[in-house]
């Protein structure tokens, strides 16, 4: 009867509204054939700490604040011992200018790696552990730190600890401490669009953790290479292993 | 060789990339001051097409007739090549006309973001000028 078929009609269209993943961002072209959001592209921009969600506060510690104000004295010259000057990492959150992939692997039966590839700073990548692993007990600390990674939906949530102190979170010399937890969040919202949330907690710098919302937008071409050590003439003004003021 | 027919452009072409409005790197204020602007005209000797900086030097011949080298900074590679530039627009030879922020300890080096003007008035590597 014409009223029940209808009835049916309108439960099935009800159901299929109700689904979980339909009708989010992430629609079929934007994911991968195994059902995950896929992030591939070559992205440009996101990441630094400029773009602090509303409602949330950088605070440096006393720790901090004298680092920064060392390193932002306009009679200084402590702006000539950012790390990026000689060539060495970046870190996160900050970014350079140039473009960056990242690489999701083969689910074979499951996600092993995803790497994230950087054109510029030093031309590096970031490796996030997707097997389920927890974090070590006491990782060395290393520039890039150690990353453990999952999906929670369409997000892509990378968990890092591990860091070392020697890089700045922006080129004014924004400090941090080896106590540095991040927590990242990738997003892609839609199909040249990548939201990536960066909170930041570290105790020993910054008094309350806080998130930075920034944004990566898809640029046309390749990665090219940038070997930083090729010709830096910045050589003058280095002096031995990155370190803060007083190490 | 002096050129006087150069046309001199001191507005600057901006390229905006996708990317957000890079600020001026503060490496770039730590080593050159940009209210030490110079300007100019001289015979090529070398390009360096490298990362981090493009270079290139330029023999510049002073009213005493002494002959100075000149060490000039520029954007990345990357930067200039996705700007459209190629490590062939410029040469050893070329006589190119450069306006110049110099560097703050008074080396014979700056940053030729201002203007690089070639002899028949192509204006080279114009972009972003804060861009890295």
């Amino acid at each position: 009867m014409p009223g029940n078929i209808l009835k049916h009609q309108a439960v099935i269209l009800a159901a299929c509204l109700l689904l979980p993943g339909l009708g989010s961002a992430a629609d079929a072209a934007l994911r991968l054939p195994d059902g995950r959001p896929d992030f591939s592209g070559l992205w440009l921009g996101g990441g630094g700490i400029r773009g602090i969600k509303p409602g949330d506060e950088m605070i440096m510690t006393p720790w901090a604040r004298e680092i920064y104000d060392y390193r932002t004295d306009p009679d200084g010259n402590a702006a000539n011992e950012d790390p990026n000057l000689m060539c060495l990492p970046s870190g996160v959150p900050r970014m350079s200018p140039y473009p960056w992939r990242i690489v999701q692997t083969p689910m074979n039966p499951d996600e092993s790696h995803i790497f994230i590839l950087f054109e510029g700073n030093i031309h590096s990548y970031r490796q996030i552990f997707m097997d389920g692993r927890a974090h070590t007990e006491n990782p060395d600390p290393t520039w890039y730190g150690e990353s453990i990674g999952w999906y929670e939906g369409d997000t892509l949530v990378v968990d890092t600890i591990g860091y070392n102190d020697k890089t700045w979170f922006s080129f004014q010399g924004h400090p941090h401490s080896e106590a540095l937890h991040t927590v990242e969040r990738f997003t892609r919202v839609d199909a040249s669009t990548l939201s990536w949330e960066i909170t930041i907690e570290d105790p020993v710098a910054y008094e309350k953790p806080f998130t930075v919302q920034t944004e990566a937008k898809i640029l046309a071409g390749e990665l090219m290479e940038y070997i930083c050590t090729e010709n830096n003439t910045n050589i003058g003004n280095m002096r031995g292993p990155a370190r803060n003021p007083g190490n | 060789m002096k050129n006087t027919t150069n046309l001199l452009f001191t507005a600057l072409a901006v390229l905006l990339l996708a990317a957000p409005v890079a600020r001026a790197h503060h490496a770039f204020s730590a080593e050159y001051d940009v209210n030490q602007v110079m300007e100019v005209t001289g015979t090529v000797t070398l390009v360096e097409w490298t990362n981090p900086h493009v270079r290139f030097y330029v023999d510049v011949t002073g009213d005493d007739g002494e002959v100075v080298n000149w060490d000039f900074e520029l954007q990345s590679v990357n930067t200039l090549v996705r700007a459209g530039w190629s490590r062939d627009a410029l040469k050893a030879g070329d006589v190119v006309t450069v306006v110049a922020y110099k560097a703050r300890n008074g080396s014979k080096r700056a940053n030729a973001r201002g203007s690089v003007v070639k002899a028949d008035g192509t204006q080279l590597f114009a972009g972003d000028p804060t861009a890295q």
